[in-house]
């Protein structure tokens, strides 16, 4: 039945202990498994192994995004669409890859390596599943922001429309929102399968450049919340707590201590797939990306990784 | 592909003017159509035709709920595979039930309740533009939710109920109470991976206990109440918490006495998630996570 929903983002950092500092003590992230030179992460609501794997290597970078299928079938009829769209695909067995199962791994037009996975090692969430309260306790044990889960990933493309193409005819995704230059081609696009505004999002940039990966939190009290442990921990924040126009999402930048654009996110619509794509034009690009400023930063459209 | 989300809901009222002025003022739906007898309305940021739908009658409840599919050819495969369970369908074509409605199969539940699988709606569009569209209306009335989210329904038997929409419909059970007998209390099923789209709970067959509408967070359940004590609508339950779901909630009755509900919270399921079960000792916390009981009215008063 095709992709469910975003499951891992993999990047590199210089320092995996000060990375790794900062997810659980910082976002409050749970550390599930540390192997030489990879820390595996998860948010305390995620029943998967894994959403965020960090990996030492001398430059901070994106490895990969990884996205969930419902079906086992759902790689193989993948693979099929991906090869014959032009790409290598490549098979990882089982066992391969920390903490799941099969995959298919291959490059998008815009050279970003995606993996589709089925099966992810269950290691639970933390609350029971008899009687279970429904909120945690400081899930961090450190004061930490403590997101439910991973949202989405926005990378950037030389060619946004050829990126979403893909992403679309080959991957089945949906567009929901998309932002048009002034000659009418795509500079962003925003696409779901989760029947969220976005899973995934595109804007123009260097080919394989990650803009930031961002976690779901609640509600508007809780974004403001986040903002009070970034600015007590000494967090660099890029852009909020502020409104989007796309996605009507209430949001923070920020990042984390080696680069890599984080965000938390709340907010947003429910679109069923027959939602009709909301278009904007380059001249409200302010307003799109950032509601009540009406005007984007230079560090908010150089900045990636 | 398959079924998507709640559609709509059909509701008995005995003073369709009440219920209008009540479900337009108060809860802030938008009017889309009207005949003699019926009203139809939506929220403002759903883009169908109609999801809720008032019809006079003599007495309240709910004459029968619909839920979107993806495909019209769904309706074919669900029509196939009901038929050959025994189960009587009926068909509706585009706009035969309804103005704006969409082409439908309807069959009964094994509770009598009548649930109605529906593709092709008129699309009215919500009351933004699609070209730089702001995040919100303004001047919208009322609670103005921007959605319906899901019904709870009562059943003699939730197992067998909880079963049929399991096995022939392709719900995912999400949670559940079981009494100490073993059998099920309660149920909350998906389709749309979130906490639920539909529950049972037991009583008698045929009976509505509530539908409810989405709002965005608990600052907007307060705001619910504000409405609903300034209006003097009849609040059943302060803002509160669901252990099941995690939800957070408002429960009231219209002036015809259906109970509505707002909700928000809740999870995101994938399909392969497990259940999570509440035993009987701990249903006063499943449903009402602060108080820690539940109240006779809840459990008794239905329509």
């Amino acid at each position: 039945m095709g992709v469910l929903r975003l499951s891992h983002v993999d990047i590199t950092v210089t320092d995996l202990d000060l990375a790794c500092a900062y997810y659980t003590k910082v976002i409050g992230m749970v550390e599930v498994e540390r192997t030489a030179d990879s820390v595996y992460l998860k948010c305390w609501d995620e029943i998967d192994h894994h959403s965020l794997r960090l990996t030492y290597a001398p430059r901070v970078g994106f490895d990969l995004m990884s996205f969930k299928v419902e079906r086992e079938d759902d790689l193989a009829e993948f693979e099929n669409a991906v090869s014959r769209y032009g790409f290598p695909v490549q098979r990882i067995s089982r066992g391969a890859s920390v903490g799941q199962g099969e995959s298919i791994r291959f490059d998008t037009p815009s050279g970003h390596p995606m993996e589709l996975v089925r099966e992810l090692e269950k290691v639970g969430g933390s609350l029971p599943k008899l009687n279970p309260r429904p909120f945690v306790f400081d899930a961090s044990g450190s004061g930490g922001i403590a997101p439910p889960r991973m949202d989405h990933v926005l990378v950037t493309a030389e060619e946004v429309g050829e990126s979403t193409r893909f992403y679309t005819s080959v991957l089945g995704f949906r567009i929901t929102e998309q932002l048009l230059d002034g000659n009418g081609h795509q500079i962003g696009t925003w696409m779901e399968r989760s029947h969220s505004p976005h899973d995934l999002a595109v804007v123009a940039g260097p080919n394989g450049g990650l803009h930031h990966f961002a976690f779901w939190l609640d509600d508007w009290d809780q974004v403001r919340s986040a903002a009070d442990i970034l600015a007590y921990n000494g967090i660099s924040v890029d852009v909020g707590p502020t409104r989007h126009g796309i996605t009507r999402g209430s949001t923070i930048y920020f990042f984390d201590p080696l680069g890599t654009r984080n965000e938390v996110f709340t907010g947003g619509y429910r679109p069923d797939p027959d939602f009709p794509t909301i278009t904007w034009t380059e001249d409200n690009a302010g307003r799109a990306i950032f509601y009540y400023e009406g005007e984007l930063n230079d560090r908010f459209m150089k900045v990636h990784t | 592909m398959s079924i998507l989300r709640l559609s709509h809901v059909e509701i008995r009222v005995p003073d369709l003017e009440l219920a209008t002025a009540y479900y337009s003022e108060v809860v802030g739906l938008l009017e889309t159509a009207r005949e003699a007898e019926r009203v139809f309305m939506k929220c403002w940021d759903e883009h169908q035709h109609h999801s809720v739908v008032l019809t006079y009658a003599p007495t309240h409840g709910l004459n029968h709920f619909g839920f979107k599919v993806t495909d019209a050819a769904d309706l074919d495969s669900y029509q196939a595979r009901l038929e050959a369970a025994g189960v009587a369908v009926r068909r509706y074509e585009k706009g035969e039930w309804g103005p704006g409605h969409g082409q439908a199969i309807r069959f009964a539940l094994p509770s009598g309740h009548e649930m109605e699988l529906v593709h092709g709606m008129e699309q009215v569009g919500n009351l933004l533009p699609r070209t730089n569209p702001p995040p919100r209306p303004m001047g919208l009335v009322g609670m103005a939710p921007p959605r319906i989210d899901h019904i709870f329904l009562t059943a003699e038997e939730v197992d067998t109920v909880t079963a049929f929409l399991r096995d022939l419909l392709n719900f995912r059970l999400t949670e559940q109470v079981v009494g100490d007998d073993g059998f099920q209390i309660a149920t909350w099923l998906e389709v749309s991976h979130t906490s639920h789209d539909i529950a049972l709970i037991t009583g008698p067959n045929s009976g509505l206990h509530h539908f409810a509408f989405w709002v965005d967070d608990w600052n907007d359940i307060r705001t619910a109440a504000d409405t609903c004590a300034y209006h003097g609508v009849h609040i059943e339950t302060n803002p509160t918490r669901h252990g099941v779901t995690r939800g957070q909630c408002l429960y009231f009755f219209d002036p015809c006495g259906n109970r509505n509900e707002v909700f928000t919270g809740g999870y995101w399921v994938d399909p392969d998630a497990e259940p999570t079960t509440w035993t009987e000792a701990e249903m006063g916390r499943a449903l009402f996570y602060y108080d820690g009981v539940v109240n006779q009215r809840f459990l008794t008063v239905h329509t």
